[in-house]
């Protein structure tokens, strides 16, 4: 199954900036491992996969801004499964931390 | 352009004129070590330190008054005023006082503090949510600023900070959120000068602060159903920028006034009278909040506030009236 990392809602801004990815594309990823850090106005935010897998996208390079509710990432399950081609295809959702600080 | 959070555009105007200006201090609730209510101060305070950049107790009157009066006695303050609704408890030093005392000394002193709050609404209730600027606008000797964007909020603040007397510099809670292109090079944006944000011919929408986010969805919105609007953001709520609105006004016949404030006695009142004395055929209508206090539910906050499809509604009826009465467009 493929999984997408979408930016919440809950974290209350319009706009996050990404600061730096822990994973690169095609990297294995454990769970409650670090995927990436994004700031919002008021915050750092870790975010962690709660569920194992294989990095397949990431959609934002470092510095740049996403919006709330675009898609950071795509995780699937087995390494080698097929893609969509739209990023904002309709996706499983992967469980995740957010931690800020 | 580089794009960044709207508190780092304030953070690098204060610590711009920090640098250039050592009399600039900043004053406010929890604005060292903490870092400040929206994080804006934080670099400044890491910069300059505890001197320049000083805690204050919850006493906004104390906030005001040493303000005022390290104004008149040579220093640049900046008092941080969390929220509006509280600087009616400095209103006595700011409107007695500082915004009186080059009248009251034939001009032989000033007091060149800036006063910078936040207004508007974020899901913080009745009393933490209000958008009082006609309040200030009524008190000669203010300068009263409201900017919409990072880029502006820089150059204003920055033109604040130079500014030769009081002035009150006030951010929407719904701004910084959000991030916005500003240049990299420096520069300032004269007081008593709008924006035109979008180009239209049919009707002139004028707003400010996080009301003109709103109101170029608005113009998007009329945008698909035929209708062009031209969004004028006021940025200075005083001085005004009559230029820019008589302009503007005189090409389209019709201006819809937005604030999200009360309408009573309000930013609209005031801008309408003025431009119908100007333009005696120019049509108007205004929208702000329903006659009720912001709640702390969302939903209520919601329907209390002015939105993009109620600004919608309310610029086409204006245009319709102009059908009914049977004039030729």
């Amino acid at each position: 199954m493929i999984r997408r990392l979408v930016v919440p809602a809950e974290l209350g801004a319009d706009e996050v900036r990404l600061l730096l990815w822990y994973k690169a594309e095609g990297d294995a990823i454990a769970a409650d491992e670090a995927l990436l850090e994004f700031e919002t106005d008021k915050a750092i935010v870790l975010v962690t996969a709660q569920q194992g897998g294989t990095v397949r996208r990431c959609f934002c390079a470092a510095g740049e801004w996403l919006k709330t509710g675009d898609v950071a990432a795509w995780i699937s399950d087995d390494p080698s499964e097929p893609l969509p081609d739209d990023r904002n295809a309709m996706l499983e959702g992967l469980a995740a931390g957010f931690e800020q600080t | 352009m580089p794009k960044i959070f709207f508190r780092e555009a304030l953070a690098r105007a204060m610590g711009e004129e920090m640098a250039r200006d050592p009399r600039v201090i900043l004053l406010g609730q929890d604005i060292g070590a903490h870092g400040g209510s929206y994080a804006e101060p934080r670099g400044p305070f890491e910069r300059f330190g505890p001197l320049r950049v000083r805690d204050t107790p919850v006493a906004e009157a104390v906030t005001v008054g040493l303000a005022a009066g390290a104004a008149v006695a040579g220093l640049r303050p900046l008092a941080f005023i969390t929220y509006l609704d509280f600087l009616m408890l400095g209103l006595d030093p700011l409107v007695n006082y500082a915004a009186k005392l080059k009248f009251k000394s034939a001009g032989q002193l000033a007091a060149p503090l800036v006063v910078k709050t936040t207004a508007g609404a974020k899901g913080q209730g009745p009393t933490h949510a209000q958008s009082l600027e006609p309040w200030l606008m009524n008190v000669p000797g203010l300068t009263v600023l409201a900017p919409s964007t990072a880029g502006d909020a820089y150059g204003l603040l920055k033109t604040a900070l130079r500014s030769p007397g009081p002035v009150v510099y006030i951010d929407h809670k719904r701004l910084f959120p959000r991030g916005g292109e500003v240049p990299d090079e420096e520069y300032l944006i004269p007081v008593g000068s709008a924006a035109v944000r979008r180009e239209g011919k049919d009707v002139t929408l004028v707003s400010h602060s996080y009301m003109s986010v709103v109101t170029l969805e608005a113009a998007e919105l009329l945008a698909a159903q035929g209708i062009t609007a031209e969004v004028i953001d006021l940025r200075s709520l005083w001085p005004i920028d009559w230029e820019t609105l008589s302009t503007s006004c005189g090409r389209t016949g019709h201006a819809l006034f937005v604030e999200e404030g009360q309408p009573v006695c309000g930013v609209a009142a005031e801008l309408a009278f003025v431009l119908r004395e100007r333009l005696p055929e120019l049509r108007v209508a205004r929208l702000g909040a329903r006659r009720a206090p912001v709640s702390a539910s969302p939903v209520l906050e919601a329907f209390v506030l002015p939105d993009a499809p109620r600004i919608v509604e309310a610029a086409r009826q204006l245009l319709k009236q102009k059908v009914s009465q049977g004039e030729q467009k």
